[in-house]
């Protein structure tokens, strides 16, 4: 919970009417952002995110399910979202769960496309190991460690980055088994497939503080929104998702204006990630 | 099932009376004004202090003490098959309770009448011993918060499998049904502060099993000190000093403040804001606040 002076909320807005933010980031300018792969053992694949002083893991982990009988080529993919109390007092007990839901609902709605899974960012049929009988089931789990705004993003990097992580073991399919039977599986311990994940978007939000709409909010300046409108955008620019929170109404021309902008931003981000990833899978594989 | 090879090696490679490694950061949580990631092995939680603070629920108040309160949780995918548990089930509340009751002797909370502080910890990974783990998380907490305390409490558990004490359990050994020690104490006092068992054991065994687990305590204590006078070290030749960013419609001052300090506006103490804000960190007692300034608003 944030409780701000009238002071403070000038000097917030203050600052970014003159490009100039309280913590000396300009209105496009993002926090320092590190990522650390491979955190959870246990887990396919994981990730821990650093944005300013927001914290955040993502972990990933496969098991062996059924296809969903309308779509029986498609795997399923679940994401879920948790705030721990460590981030926030507020979020004790059953506290975060409104924010919780929130966030797993924009998450699904950014990375997992329709309905029907077509546009989702995880190519969902690679996920099929007998079609119609046997599929991987992906469920991801964000955590949210420390929060100071900006938790989408976080989360969404944080899901890209543990996907590159993720290693599927390589199954089996015993032949023979006919009809309804479930067929018989082998799962290697050995061989591992990884994931293409150069199709994950990543999420940028703007944040409209005033006349001015800003990149990496903190949870100050997030106190003081109007409006915040979250785009997931692909590496060739395709916008995934889309939402709005916030109750203040935006003119259409803002929101068109909004998601060019977040176009622009999202390719910088995307290098800014990629060289992150690339660079915690180094690190890891050192280790 | 055999627990203790011949060679007296366990499964996971250790000795009986062998710790698992053990690792420990201070400040993981930037805007808690404690925190602590606590690694027993492949056990690892996060545990974050906020407070002394004003008290949120007004009928919990205490007037000649601190009321202090902690909640367990537990990640998703902190087990080896990933669950999804509703939050504040049985087994979390009663850790809750025991963590709870653990710090609460430990902290003077005398010196703070009518605040409260709250002490979170979330388990990343579980691989037995996450009860004593927590603790340990809590304790260096509590001491980045800079709360009062008696003394630091440690915990660890030892259990007893194929007729051999065995130190520091882990997930395997935890769940092969025999009995689990967990003691908690303030080492430098010498008196032990939780002590559970499950299972049964003869007496005779009971004491040596216990006597391994306060040794286990003592082993973690050390470490503990290590580890926050190191980080005491760091802080004080980092020298570090906090430019306050002062505003009072419209005008924009920088004052520097020597740290610890307390900044106080009017009469009300506004903490974490950039109007004033005040570092509690490295203040021992509360007599030590040093308030440098007195600004009216």
């Amino acid at each position: 919970m944030v409780g701000l002076s009238l002071g403070e909320k000038h000097f917030i807005q203050g600052g970014i009417d003159q490009n100039l933010r309280s913590d000396g980031r300009k209105r496009d300018a993002y926090r320092p952002i590190s990522i650390e792969t491979g955190v959870i053992p246990q887990a396919n694949g994981s990730a821990r995110i650093r944005i300013g002083a927001t914290e955040v893991i993502a972990s990933v982990k496969a098991e062996l399910g059924r296809p969903n009988a309308l779509q029986p080529d498609k795997g399923k993919v679940a994401i879920f979202v948790d705030c721990s109390p460590v981030a926030e007092p507020m979020f004790e007990g059953r506290g975060g769960e409104e924010l919780s839901t929130e966030l797993s609902v924009a998450l699904q709605r950014c990375l997992l496309g329709g309905k029907s899974g077509a546009g989702a960012g995880i190519d969902l049929s690679s996920l099929i190991v007998a079609e119609g009988k046997i599929c991987w089931d992906l469920y991801i789990d964000g955590l949210v460690i420390s929060s100071d705004g900006n938790l989408l993003d976080a989360l969404g990097a944080a899901i890209k980055a543990a996907l590159s992580n993720t290693g599927i073991p390589r199954v089996q399919v015993a032949a023979g088994a006919s009809g309804d039977e479930q067929p018989e599986v082998d799962i290697s311990d050995e061989e591992f497939l990884q994931f293409d994940t150069s199709g994950v978007p990543v999420i940028v939000t703007l944040t409209k503080v005033g006349r001015h709409y800003i990149v990496d909010a903190t949870s100050e300046e997030e106190s003081q929104m109007s409006s915040a409108v979250s785009v997931s955008i692909s590496r060739k620019g395709h916008i995934c998702g889309l939402s709005k929170r916030g109750s203040a109404g935006l003119h259409p021309s803002v929101i068109s204006d909004m998601i060019s902008v977040a176009r622009h931003i999202s390719e910088q981000l995307i290098n800014k990630l990629d060289s992150e990833i690339s660079a915690a899978e180094a690190d890891e594989d050192e280790m | 099932m055999e627990f203790v090879n011949p060679e007296g090696l366990r499964l996971d490679g250790r000795r009986p009376m062998e710790m698992r490694q053990l690792r420990a950061q201070i400040g993981a949580v930037a805007k808690a004004d404690g925190s602590a990631v606590f690694e027993m092995g492949n056990t690892k939680v996060i545990a974050a202090v906020y407070g002394p603070r004003e008290v949120q629920n007004r009928s919990q108040q205490i007037n000649d003490q601190a009321l202090v309160r902690c909640e367990y949780s537990m990640a998703n995918f902190s087990t080896g098959d990933r669950r999804r548990k509703p939050k504040g089930d049985r087994r979390s509340t009663e850790i809750s309770l025991v963590i709870r009751q653990t710090m609460e002797e430990c902290i003077l909370t005398n010196l703070m009448p009518r605040s409260q502080i709250d002490i979170y910890v979330q388990v990343l990974q579980a691989d037995g011993g996450t009860r004593s783990a927590c603790i340990n998380a809590a304790t260096l907490a509590l001491a980045d918060a800079g709360i009062p305390m008696r003394d630091l409490v440690t915990s660890c558990s030892a259990g007893f499998l194929n007729s051999t004490p065995l130190l520091d359990l882990n997930y395997i050994e935890d769940s092969a049904g025999g009995p689990d020690v967990t003691v908690g104490i303030l080492p430098k006092l010498d008196k032990v502060t939780l002590l559970q068992m499950d299972a049964k054991l003869p007496i005779d065994t009971f004491e040596n099993v216990m006597q391994l687990a306060v040794e286990g305590c003592k082993a973690i204590a050390n470490y503990i000190r290590e580890v926050s006078d190191s980080f005491a070290r760091e802080y004080q030749t980092a020298g570090v000093s906090t430019w306050l960013v002062v505003h009072k419609k419209g005008i924009r001052a920088h004052i520097q403040a020597p740290n610890p300090c307390l900044v106080i506006v009017g009469l009300s103490v506004v903490k974490s804001s950039l109007e004033t804000c005040c570092i509690y960190r490295s203040c021992h007692l509360l007599s030590e606040f040093n308030s440098v300034n007195l600004l009216k608003s």
